[in-house]
């Protein structure tokens, strides 16, 4: 048990509204007592007193100061009362809510509730710092597995030290849920530097399709991430180096990325898919043996038993593969992004989609989590060698920005089935996700509801707000409605990466934050410092002569 | 030494409401000053003790009341006040000073001292006199030596205007006696202040 502070901060009234409730009364002249402050009594649990936590919830004032003290702004009501006799500065009672989480026992690593609400008239006191730090984190800052995200909001900063369960959220996803400019590339910066941290090293992917996390590159130079021979590895793939086999792709991706199909070509393009399969060595295809088998496989040939080019079905088939696969960098015949590029230990690959058409976008995340998870899969199960080139040993977690774009709510992605696989099954595999959207809403219910960690900033669309508040469930309502009034970098995370739902001021990055906005203003006053200078000269320069030469006959030779 | 006598029962509105009459000149050898039998004075009501359990009842002035037959006989006097002394001193005796005390307590004829409604009754003429202080201060100890005032409900009870200001009086006299206990005699003050000061003005 820890030692107890001198002064309690109020006295237990009775039980609350639910049962987990229970009501205290508090003077709290000093204002200590916030939304969301920890707050314990002591209660006889088998024979050893315990400290039984709670949050605040709720504060409402049962005795204040009468409305008509306050006619005057100019004369502090206290002095009015003071006016009549009465002196004492105990002119203000809250009845505070308290939501209890329990005591926390170090064997199951969780909180206990005694299931009981305290006695009426026990003290209670503000959690204290080193009690705080003990017991909401599940490890601690700095040790194996652990996330160091920021501090308490309702404490100084740098007093309760927050770190997540890196082993919570590799396992069972993640997501981080804000609006815009609330800070969540800035946060999922933190993340991933503590991942890279020597005590994680982690294997990253992440999927950016803003190219913002370019600047995590200056890890590699700095000595926080370094020890040892460790020195976290940052790659960046640019959309022009960006590769996808065609033999990669299912007939689904086909189907998604060709527009338009009858059901004609769909049926024809499936005999094709199957037929290019069968008859790949090694499984390998490129697009014209593909081609080839569309080709092979139109129905019309099988009574001429010739090609014929004049089929429609063929025809359209063929044209719309060209031009979708034909013409495109990304989709290759032979390159691929090969597993063990992309995930090593202790190694962040930023894959930049800027620039890529949003199906395109859609296949590549598809087809690179399809072959993940098979490889994690077959590498779980003892299918691949050491050699193979999909031999993945070693667990992965792949971060992937603007979610709702891979897995759409009320709309057909090609990356929503691989998304939802994954999160339910790519626990066993050791594939974890980390997701991360700025509207929740457009996001799949059944994805959001799988990330059992939530990192929840602002969010002010009541949209938003219902879609967090039915899929997760770990979230309080009580916490729910702090969001809209969260300032930037603040952060309620949730679920099986904390011990109980916390309101967190996020840390520092270490790297520069490449997510900033566009600063307008100074870049049009920048233009008038440099360019428009030079513009004015250019404008009031004098014409240069120009020599023309003429041929002899007087026409203009060149000028 | 006991406290002079301030004055005696003259009559009872109630079991527990007693009136008392000040002793005034010549009445006794000393008569008490007016600070004496003050608002807010903690009085011993002494009983008569042959073959009685207890010794005197504890009672508290919560209101006084002059009489003065005087009072509205504006007409000229033949008689001037130093010759109605001499010829008719009966008269003067009739103006009185009158003290309410409610009794909130007794001592017993063991010594003890208790809080609540008593269950002897004062009779006509018995002698009140003043609590001295180290009677005061058994008078409210508990066993811990704590301060008790298990008469509150006793005085919140009786409906007078001057209940809240009597249970002010009584606190501050308390907060004097018991110095270390201040802050639960503070919470209990500031709550009779609050109820009686403060919510009506609002």
């Amino acid at each position: 048990m820890n030692s107890l502070p001198v002064q309690p901060i109020g006295t237990v009234k009775g039980p609350g509204e639910t049962p987990n409730d229970y009501l205290l009364i508090a003077p709290d002249p000093e204002r200590r007592v916030k939304h969301g402050e920890f707050v314990y009594y002591l209660a006889l649990i088998e024979g050893e007193t315990r400290e039984i936590l709670g949050r605040v919830t709720g504060r409402r004032p049962v005795r204040l100061l009468p409305d008509s003290f306050l006619a005057d702004p100019g004369v502090p009501p206290a002095t009015v009362a003071a006016l009549l006799g009465y002196e004492s500065e105990a002119t203000e009672l809250f009845e505070i809510t308290v939501r209890v989480l329990g005591f926390h026992s170090a064997e199951m690593g969780d909180f206990i509730n005694p299931r009981v609400p305290p006695m009426g008239g026990a003290p209670v006191f503000i959690a204290t710092d080193a009690l705080l730090g003990q017991v909401l984190n599940r490890r601690p800052q700095g040790g194996r597995g652990s996330a160091f995200l920021g501090s308490l909001l309702s404490r100084p900063e740098g007093a309760v030290p927050i770190a997540l369960d890196v082993r919570g959220f590799t396992g069972t996803h993640l997501a981080v849920i804000a609006s815009t400019g609330s800070g969540k590339s800035y946060l999922a910066g933190v993340l991933l530097e503590e991942l890279l941290m020597p005590h994680n090293r982690a294997a990253i992917l992440v999927v950016d399709p803003h190219g913002e996390y370019s600047t995590l590159q200056e890890m590699m130079n700095l000595g926080e991430f370094s020890e040892g021979n460790y020195k976290p590895r940052v790659r960046i793939f640019r959309p022009d180096q960006l590769r996808v086999r065609i033999d990669s792709l299912t007939v689904g991706d086909l189907r998604y990325l060709l527009p338009n199909l009858s059901e004609k070509m769909h049926y024809q393009l499936g005999r094709a898919f199957n037929f290019a399969q069968r008859s790949a060595r090694n499984g390998h295809y490129t697009l014209e043996q593909l081609l080839y088998a569309v080709r092979q496989s139109a129905e019309s040939k099988k009574e001429s038993e010739g090609f014929d080019e004049d089929d429609p079905t063929t025809g359209a088939l063929v044209w719309r593969l060209q031009s979708a696969l034909g013409h495109s960098q990304i989709f290759h015949d032979f390159e691929n992004l090969e597993l063990e590029a992309l995930f090593k230990p202790g190694q962040c690959t930023i894959l930049q989609l800027n620039e890529i058409d949003r199906r395109d976008q859609q296949v590549i995340v598809a087809t690179l989590l399809r072959r993940v998870y098979q490889a994690r899969m077959d590498t779980a199960k003892g299918k691949l060698d050491r050699g193979d080139p999909s031999h993945l040993p070693y667990p992965v977690f792949c971060l992937l920005e603007e979610a709702h774009n891979y897995a759409p709510a009320n709309a057909d992605a090609v990356s929503s089935e691989v998304l939802k696989t994954i999160l339910s099954e790519g626990r066993k595999f050791g594939v974890g996700i980390g997701l991360i959207t700025q509207r929740p809403g457009k996001l799949d219910s059944d994805v959001l509801s799988q990330c059992m960690t939530q990192c929840i900033m602002r969010i002010t669309n009541p949209i938003d707000q219902n879609r967090i508040a039915e899929s997760i469930e770990s979230v309080g309502r009580d916490l729910l409605q702090e969001l809209p009034n969260l300032s930037k970098g603040q952060v309620v995370v949730s679920g099986a990466s904390v011990n109980t739902p916390v309101l967190i001021k996020v840390r520092r990055r270490i790297t520069p934050h490449g997510g900033q906005d566009l600063d307008a203003p100074a870049e049009w006053l920048q233009w008038f410092a440099q360019d428009r200078a030079a513009e004015q000269a250019r404008a009031q320069a004098l014409f240069v002569e120009k020599k023309i030469q003429y041929e002899d006959d007087g026409d203009v030779l060149w000028a | 030494m006991t406290d002079l006598p301030i004055g005696k029962i003259v009559k009872s509105n109630s079991h527990i409401d007693y009136v008392c009459q000040v002793f005034g000149q010549g009445e006794t050898l000393h008569p008490p000053v007016p600070s004496a039998y003050g608002f807010g004075s903690f009085v011993a009501v002494e009983l008569e003790t042959a073959g009685e359990p207890d010794r005197a009842l504890v009672g508290l002035v919560y209101n006084t009341l002059l009489m003065n037959p005087e009072f509205g006989a504006l007409g000229p006097r033949l008689s001037p006040r130093s010759e109605v002394e001499i010829f008719s001193p009966d008269y003067l005796a009739e103006t009185a000073t009158l003290l309410g005390v409610i009794a909130i307590g007794w001592l017993d004829g063991v010594g003890q001292v208790h809080q609540g409604v008593p269950a002897a009754v004062a009779t006509v003429n018995c002698l009140v006199r003043r609590l001295e202080r180290t009677e005061l201060l058994t008078f409210h100890a508990d066993g811990t030596g704590q301060p008790q005032l298990r008469y509150t409900p006793l005085l919140l009870a009786h409906n007078h205007a001057l209940v809240a200001p009597l249970l002010l009086a009584v606190i501050d006299q308390l907060g004097e006696l018991f110095p270390l206990s201040r802050s639960r005699l503070t919470v209990m003050r500031n709550n009779i202040a609050w109820k009686s000061i403060v919510q009506p003005a609002g």
